[in-house]
């Protein structure tokens, strides 16, 4: 990367204020970025959502992907896999493989990561913490990866997980628990490995402003983080591998605003309030997926303008990680045309605009300076309200924050209806249905249920050798029944050919509620109910 | 005539609230009755809740789609149970063509996205003041 603008002025890495005074990139409290120089003339990390039908299918749009200059990976579960049910479950049939990757056993996380290197790309996954996290140990035990080299995310969201994502249907403090469990078991043995990324995005979709997004993210994280240093983990064994997954809509410079606040006050809250030391545990860092909710089914080729104006504002706000919402995104997972257009979209940015070339080139605009300064105090502010509220997990637990989002939800369609705020294509500028053609046909193209996969799974089930699988889960039972850490006996029960939907369904057996949530018969006996039928191979 | 009584629901593992939410607020300022019998339903569960409550229209929101195959099963387990209670779909993820895929499996309406609250509101009223008259005079 040339440091010159195209008529030969030279540029430097940063520009501080006239008289020397003022922060610098990479000083406390990381304000204007995370650090000066990390690997000068590196971008951030370029990756798009991926994810559709089997492993196998999946490792293909990986190695696609790859191939066309992706740099990280972030794969998607699909809903049956997000809401830790099996493909074989009756009400998950209709759903398997269709918005994600379907994820149920060890060998779909050996096909889905199969030629990967996972000490060179950084693999995040958008599944259930710590169901990802067990898959990925298998899938690089496998590969002969050992686990101190593994690179990547996966996120947590205890609190919230419930009200506006994929439930599982567990009680807050399981929920937490294994937040926490994943965490400490990743800071003993994935030390290149972000084990908590507190995903702001998937709850702010609701239609969330961009205060009360990062206040409840921040929420969230300092829960967990209490609750980390109450099990005796230090904080800065597991603080530098802390990142934010942020949203990013269409208020370009709300957009970069927040992120500088963000930064600065989480390098505040860890100094002050939990006392970290290592500069790394002080400066986040941040990752981001545009916003899904800022695009539009009417017009769909708009929503491609819509993704480059957000991922600009993203790299001009010091983003360490970026996937764009695909233009297919109302319809549908990203296809592969969406795919090869967001890459591009990051690499024209990347490449063409140097809009990467100098660190917090907006650093000292009087309005950047002064929105940053605003949500930074707007964003402690409501943190504090909602702590002074009551204890995060009866919080969740009451309803508290289910309020905050269905209240977004209903609010932020509302404005759009009565013309509040403005949507091309939808209340401004529309076009008739008729006209609307271009794109469209890709857009709605659709990826048929994988019902192959629901009986790949069903047999399986049958041709495995049950008796070590129900072992495993029960070794499940009783270490979610006792203190231990968690995540050995998943990744064991995994390796014993159990599924996540039965690894499930033990965990809400042993905190005392009903196996079947749905009120469905289950395709399968468990342990608990079956126990003369356990030599069944 | 009474009030018209919408039963609003999402099927399946489908889990996306924002359009479904937004649409019963509309009803509601428009006094209706609504109501939202959640997520994780059944085409079975639907119309057993929407018999049992005697509701003058089914409104199921879509935002995977699970609802191709769900749908029709709907309309098919409310005809079994002998009930005449119209269903309508929303979503922005229906397609032209999907969308008359459904209304030749029964679908009384087919809602993309671009269908403002006002259009929906009107086939509302329509539909279930048909379904009213239609209970009347059996």
């Amino acid at each position: 990367m040339s440091m010159k603008t195209r008529s030969g002025v030279p540029l430097q890495r940063c520009y501080i204020a006239p008289d020397g005074s003022g922060e610098r990139p990479g000083e406390f409290p990381f304000t204007r970025g995370r650090l000066s120089n990390p690997h000068a003339n590196a971008a951030w990390i370029q990756r798009e959502l991926s994810g559709e039908g089997d492993g196998r299918r999946s490792n293909e749009q990986i190695r696609y992907l790859l191939e066309h200059g992706q740099t990280g990976i972030d794969v998607i579960g699909d809903a049956p896999t997000q809401s830790l049910l099996d493909p074989d479950h009756p009400l998950a049939r209709e759903a398997v493989g269709t918005q994600g990757v379907s994820l149920c056993r060890k060998q779909d996380f050996i096909d889905l990561f199969d030629g990967v290197p996972f000490d060179c790309v950084s693999i995040s996954n958008s599944a259930p913490g710590f169901f990802a996290l067990s898959g990925l140990v298998l899938a690089a035990r496998e590969a002969g990866f050992p686990l101190d080299q593994i690179r990547g995310s996966i996120l947590h969201g205890p609190l919230y997980t419930e009200d506006c994502c994929y439930a599982w249907h567990f009680p807050v403090e399981l929920r937490v628990r294994l937040a926490l469990d994943s965490i400490e078991y990743c800071s003993q043995h994935m030390p290149k490995f972000h084990a908590y990324l507190e995903d702001t995005y998937f709850f702010s979709e609701s239609g969330l402003g961009s205060v009360e997004e990062m206040a409840l993210g921040f929420v969230q994280l300092r829960h967990l983080v209490r609750k980390l240093l109450a099990r005796g983990v230090g904080v800065d064994s597991f603080a530098p591998r802390i990142a934010m997954l942020v949203n990013c809509g269409m208020d370009f410079f709300e957009e970069i605003a927040k992120m500088r606040a963000t930064r600065r006050l989480y390098a505040k809250m860890m100094r002050d309030e939990f006392g970290a030391k290592n500069p790394r545990s002080l400066s986040v860092a941040i990752t981001s997926h545009t916003s899904g909710l800022s695009l539009t089914a009417q017009q769909p080729v708009n929503n491609i303008v819509r993704g480059a104006i957000q991922a600009l504002s993203l790299v001009l706000g010091g983003v360490q990680a970026l996937e764009i919402s695909a233009f297919d995104e109302a319809y549908r997972t990203p296809s592969k045309d969406a795919h090869i257009i967001g890459l591009r979209t990051q690499q024209i940015i990347d490449l063409e605009t140097g809009a990467a070339k100098v660190l917090d080139p907006l650093g000292g605009s009087y309005l950047v300076e002064s929105l940053t300064d605003q949500l930074e105090s707007r964003i402690r502010a409501r943190i504090d309200e909602i702590e002074t509220a009551g204890n995060p997990e009866e919080l969740s637990a009451s309803g508290f924050f289910h309020n905050i989002f269905q209240k977004a939800m209903e609010d932020s369609q509302h404005a759009v209806e009565k013309g509040d705020v403005s949507l091309v294509g939808v209340n401004v500028h529309t076009m008739a249905d008729k006209d609307d053609t271009l794109l469209r046909e890709i857009a709605t193209s659709k990826i048929e249920t994988w019902h192959s996969l629901t009986t790949e799974i069903e047999r399986f089930k049958r041709n495995r050798n049950n008796s070590l699988a129900y072992e495993a889960l029960g070794d499940v039972a009783a270490t979610v029944a006792g203190s231990r850490n968690v995540i050995a006996s998943v990744i064991a029960a995994l390796d014993a050919s159990a599924t996540i939907g039965e690894i499930a369904t033990i965990m809400r057996s042993a905190v005392g509620m009903p196996a079947d949530i749905f009120d469905h018969p289950l395709p399968l006996p468990l342990p608990l109910q079956d126990a003369g039928n356990r030599d069944v191979a | 005539m009474s009030r018209e009584f919408v039963a609003l629901a999402i099927m399946g593992i489908d889990q996306h609230e924002n359009g479904v939410v937004a649409v019963a607020r509309a009803l509601r300022e428009a006094q209706m009755k609504v109501a939202y019998f959640g997520k994780f339903q059944t085409p079975a569960s639907v119309a057993d809740k929407a018999i049992a409550e005697d509701a003058d229209l089914v409104g199921i929101s879509c935002h995977s789609w699970e609802y191709m195959t769900l749908v029709p099963q709907l309309v098919e387990e409310l005809r079994r149970r002998g009930s005449t209670i119209p269903v309508i779909v929303g979503g922005s993820v229906i397609s032209a063509a999907d969308g008359q895929k459904m209304r030749d499996a029964g679908v009384a309406a087919v809602f993309s996205a671009s269908t403002d609250s006002e259009r929906v509101i009107d086939c509302v009223r329509v539909l279930c003041a048909a379904k009213k008259r239609q209970t009347i005079g059996r």
